[in-house]
């Protein structure tokens, strides 16, 4: 109870989108609009190895063949590829040496966010507490990573990818575009042309990352996007547990995000990569502005018992396109996808995973709760495959929608494709409304309608909060309860 | 677009494709190289499965109309023949039923083959009136290198029963779907499907139910049993519209694969767009329960008994929903036998 | 009748059963006590050939043909019953349809004549009644929506009307009432004759004052501790089964 009240206290304490400041830096962009020539830019800027720049330049004039997807159910006004910047990076020059060279205003802004960027205030928390190792990403260019030394000396590499082009091009170069290939889609394909930083990781043979690997990432400048990189490798028996968060400024018109991830398991490797997105939704009433969403993210457990799991915790963005997915090559590999996904406004989300069965006895799991409020409509969307070689794969997936009000929409859309006998595939998906018993119930007991409604949501998505590490479990009930604030009368 | 459309103009473009989301498992565009020339005139054969249960027939051999028209209050049940005596001719058909104000009609339905490689299509409009009932057997016999494809736009009145059966052993390429339109109002709706597929033959069972108005239900079951290198494809969408209150809808889908080269493909969609409802679907694709088998050995029956009694069992939960006690054991007799032919 | 030689047995590579010996004379009933997780419930599976547990060395033999030779369906034929511990729910097939097609299955397999359809409803009728089966959950779904005890006597209901050789009953009085346990009990003890063994799984003595065992036996760790008379069943029941652990 003690965990509600707090909720709702820190629900009252708040605006309803408390990361909308808009940093007032000094910001150098790219040209406005997309030619070769941005590409060019771009790749110059970073001081990039001509083999990337080729990378980006193929990239380009493949994006260039590519039609805009239709299928997802979201609908939003044609984006005119040319109306953007392609890179905003604060004047500061690029990959400070240390965090005192960091322009404060930056600083200062992580700090509003939470985030525990300097390392002295990490040390300084509670006793025993963990360690997060943070990369941070603003606009386009990652400005400081912490808890580097400690991390080379187990042989972790965690850095901007900037810097992993120039320092790490071997690994770089073997696994970059080997599990979302450069025209996997519209997204992706534009995403490689232009992306401009993100964080990589690499964890040796055998080790188990000592802490907590996180990114943020803030898109701060007008008009910008921002497309960002991600390749986590985890080799043979290594283990990591990575984080992202992410947010924006409230703005009136719709900024683009197109990121990539990829993740790559060898035998006996294990990824937990966990998501806290809280992109600007847009205004709550006349749907103006906020993310448009559109993040290609996939992992491929290319080793035996490979394991990886993926955990979304989806509030943000004005629209929501992302399908974190596993392919289960391996033998004996698993794949885990738990997502809350929350619609209160005019969000539209469409969200799921493709969990593709490839080597044999894989295993995935799949807990999908959607919540939607105000007029929002949310879509679960996932794939469930298995080839005729794959024997024994198994699948549990459950996906709930709770729907709160009368104008919002919640769609289950589930695609299963089973190709052998062994196969064993389970789906069940229900869809309510938040139940006026339970509320009557615990309004009857004395809690208000909202502490009632956040009690209830809690218990609906708690089986999905158990898989985040502990500090953002709870930074998610909040954001939950925040994101679904004024949903009820 | 569609296959109607195709036959009448002989424009292959009008041929849907997997590009289509609705036909992404069931692509006709790949597959028909060429319009064939129409079906001659034919007779009938045989007197179909339903003849010892029912006392009227209607025949459409090789495509053509019929007309099926229930005045108020009136209480029938008809046999349906839809007959194919073709060989590498297409065909189509259009069949319109009415079933007027509290009136209750049994359709019995088959699509019979006499024939070979031949391409038929068969729409239907069917409409309810207000409390009228209507219980629609289909029982479709295709030949294997057939392609063919029905469907049913069904319209209800409010108070109305629709419950319908398919039952289906797949074609070179098959669908047979049913749009339904739903007013709620206390209406009630059964669909229900079978789908015995062997061989190379491929099936699709697809529906689309939507609820535009207040307090309706709709019951989903269908099941499926795929083996050899047969294909089996369940697409189910139930839509509750802005204002559809009270809808209760379920949808389940539970397939076996025998063969080690069988395929199920399956989509039950939920576009839920009121708050106060209750939807649910459930999917599964696997196997026999194996505890159920290696109780039925620990009792004497041997491995491939086992099988075929739990797999009939299985597929007769289906069955049993069928409210035509005749049409019930029709299709109980129908069913074990195509399943003896798949195990 | 029964006879077991050094079995060693394991599960998902965990040896459970390891160097068990035991032998059941004709005409005999012996039980089988022992903690949790002593390999009871493995022995059963064992016996009746389950999928998954497999022998690694030693012998079963029932009036001295190899039992471990045969399929599960095979074993039921030559005599072999299992009353399950929890005995599986089989949607959609009725309980009869169900006895009927394995009461055939198992005369087919001997040569023997199959049963006609009134001779084993006649047979069905007069079992139920002695068993106080409502006739009607006969043709209900086995064992769907049916409580434990219902469960239970419709095991030994299908015990009677298979007329098995060697029964193996697995934890049958769990779940069972007072009254319940005496119908069942009865059940089995009309089945006693000295061509038919029986070995009664159980973690209690209750049921043992029941069905009155010839020989009480052990089994701990894997293997036979302690065998002797019934009273030893009264001495665990006192004394727990603390003195076996391994």
């Amino acid at each position: 109870m003690a965990a509600v009240k707090k909720t709702v206290d820190q629900v009252k304490a708040l605006e309803a989108y408390e990361h909308g400041f808009v940093t007032d830096i000094e910001t150098e962009f790219a040209p406005k609009g997309l030619t070769s020539d941005t590409v060019r830019y771009i790749s110059a800027k970073k001081d990039e190895p001509e083999w990337m720049l080729q990378w980006r330049l193929e990239a380009f004039e493949r994006w260039l063949a590519l039609d805009e997807p239709e299928w997802a159910n979201v609908h939003y006004p044609k984006i005119d590829f040319q109306d953007a910047y392609y890179y905003a990076a604060p004047k500061e020059k690029v990959g400070p040496k240390s965090l005192d060279e960091v322009d404060p205003q930056l600083l200062e802004t992580y700090k509003k966010l939470g985030i525990p960027l300097r390392e002295q205030e990490v040390l300084l928390g509670v006793q025993g507490a963990p360690k997060y190792a943070v990369d941070a990403v603003f606009d386009s260019v990652s400005v400081v990573t912490t808890f580097k030394k400690e991390l080379a000396a187990v042989g972790v590499i965690f850095c901007p990818m900037s810097e992993a082009i120039r320092d790490h091009a071997d690994l770089v170069r073997q696994y970059m575009g080997s599990v979302v290939p450069v025209s996997d889609n519209y997204y992706a394909c534009l995403n490689s042309a232009v992306f401009s930083d993100g964080s990589f990781v690499y964890v040796p043979p055998g080790v188990r990352c000592p802490m907590e690997l996180s990114t943020y990432f803030r898109i701060n400048a007008a008009q910008s996007g921002q497309f960002e990189r991600t390749l986590i490798i985890a080799d043979k028996g290594a283990y990591v547990s990575y984080l992202e968060g992410c947010t924006a400024p409230m703005r009136d018109e719709n900024q683009l995000h197109a990121a990539v991830v990829e993740l790559v398991a060898l035998d006996d490797a294990e990824i937990k990569y966990s998501t806290v997105q809280n992109w600007f939704p847009g205004d709550p009433v006349t749907g103006k502005g906020g993310i448009y969403n559109f993040v290609t993210k996939r992992a491929d457990c290319r080793g035996d018992r490979a394991k990886v799991s993926w955990t979304q915790v989806e509030t943000g963005s004005a629209i929501t396109w992302k399908y974190p997915s596993c392919i289960l090559r391996g033998d004996g590999s698993s794949g885990e996808f738990y997502s809350i996904a929350v619609t209160n406004g005019h969000q539209q989300a469409d969200t799921g995973t493709k969990m593709i069965h490839l080597g044999r006895d894989t295993k995935s799991r799949i807990i999908a709760k959607g919540i939607s409020a105000g007029a929002s409509s949310n879509t679960y969307r996932g794939l469930v495959s298995t080839n005729h070689k794959a024997a024994n794969a198994r699948n549990f997936t459950q996906c709930d929608s709770l729907l709160i009000g009368k104008t919002c929409a919640a769609h289950t859309v589930p695609y299963i494709e089973a190709r052998n006998a062994t196969a064993h595939f389970e789906h069940e998906a229900t869809t309510t409304r938040l139940s006026e018993d339970q509320l009557f119930y615990a309004q009857q007991r004395g809690l208000s309608k909202e502490d009632a409604v956040a009690l209830l949501v809690n218990g609906f998505v708690r089986e999905v909060l158990q898989e985040l590490p502990m500090e953002f479990a709870v930074e998610a009930q909040k954001l939950v309860a925040i994101s679904l604030e004024g949903s009820v009368g | 677009m569609s296959l109607s459309r195709a036959l009448e103009t002989g424009d292959l473009a009008e041929l849907p494709s997997r590009r289509d989301e609705d036909w992404r498992w069931s692509d006709l565009r790949g597959l028909i190289r060429a319009i064939p020339p129409a079906s001659p005139d034919a007779s009938a054969r045989g007197e179909g499965p339903f003849a010892a249960v029912c006392s009227e027939t209607m025949l459409v051999i090789n495509g053509g109309s019929a007309r099926i028209h229930l005045a108020a209050g009136e209480k029938k049940t008809i046999a349906l023949r839809l007959i194919s005596r073709a060989e590498g001719t297409s065909h189509s058909a259009d069949v319109a039923v009415t079933v007027a104000e509290g009136a209750e009609l049994t359709l019995l339905e088959s699509h019979e083959s006499f024939g070979a490689g031949y391409i038929t299509d068969v729409e239907m409009d069917i409409t309810l009136g207000a409390s009228a009932v209507l219980e629609r057997v289909v029982v479709a016999t295709e030949a294997a290198d057939a392609i063919a494809v029905t469907l049913a736009r069904v319209g209800i009145g409010a108070g109305s029963k629709f419950a319908q059966t398919t039952l289906a052993i797949g074609a070179k390429r098959q669908r047979i779907e049913t749009r339904l339109a739903h007013p709620g109002a206390g209406a009630a709706v059964r669909l229900d499907g079978v789908y015995l597929v062997g061989e190379k033959r491929h099936t699709d069972l697809t529906s689309t139910v939507t609820h535009k108005g207040e307090g309706g239900t709709t019951d989903q079951l269908t099941k499926g049993a795929v083996a050899g290198q047969g294909r089996g494809v369940f697409q189910g969408r139930i839509t509750v519209e802005r204002g559809a209150d009270k809808t209760d809808a379920k949808m389940g889908h539970h397939a076996l694969i025998l063969d080690d080269r069988g395929e199920v493909d399956s989509k039950p969609e939920l576009l839920i767009f009121a708050d106060d409802v209750a939807c649910a679907h459930g999917n599964t694709v696997g196997q026999l329960d194996e505890q159920a088998i290696f109780y039925a050995r620990q009792r004497g029956m041997t491995l491939a008994e086992a099988r075929a009694l739990l797999t009939e069992a299985f597929i007769g939960e289906v069955i049993d929903r069928i409210e035509h006690d005749g049409a019930r054991d029709v299709a109980r007799t129908w069913a074990s036998e195509k399943l003896r032919g798949l195990t | 009748m029964l006879e077991i030689q050094n079995l060693h047995a394991t599960v998902g590579g965990t040896e459970i059963l390891k160097g068990l010996t035991l032998s059941v004379p004709a005409g005999q009933v012996h039980a089988i006590m022992g903690p949790n997780g002593a390999g009871k419930s493995t022995l059963s599976y064992v016996l009746t050939g389950r999928e998954g547990y497999e022998v690694t060395d030693g012998t079963v033999t029932l009036d001295g043909e190899d039992l471990l030779a045969l399929e599960p369906d095979q074993r039921a034929a030559k005599g072999v019953f299992l009353s399950f511990q929890y005995p599986i729910e089989i949607p959609g097939v009725p309980g009869l349809t169900f006895l009927r097609t394995a009461l055939n299955a198992q005369k087919k397999a001997r040569g023997e004549d199959e049963v006609s359809a009134p001779e084993f409803l006649k047979r069905a009728r007069e079992v139920a009644k002695s068993l106080k089966i409502d006739f009607d959950m006969l043709k209900r779904p086995l064992n769907v929506g049916f409580s434990g005890g219902e469960k239970k006597r419709m095991e030994i209901f299908q015990m009677a009307m298979l007329s098995p050789r060697f029964l193996i009953l697995d934890e049958t009085d769990s779940g069972l009432d007072i009254d319940a346990l005496k119908v069942v009990a009865d059940g089995v003890n009309a089945l006693r004759s000295p061509d038919r063994s029986m070995l009664i799984i159980t973690h209690y003595q209750r049921l043992l004052d029941y069905i009155k065992p010839d020989q009480v036996h052990v089994l701990a760790a894997g293997r036979i501790a302690a065998s002797g008379g019934p009273e030893l069943a009264h001495q665990l029941e006192a004394e727990g089964y603390d003195k076996y652990a391994a």
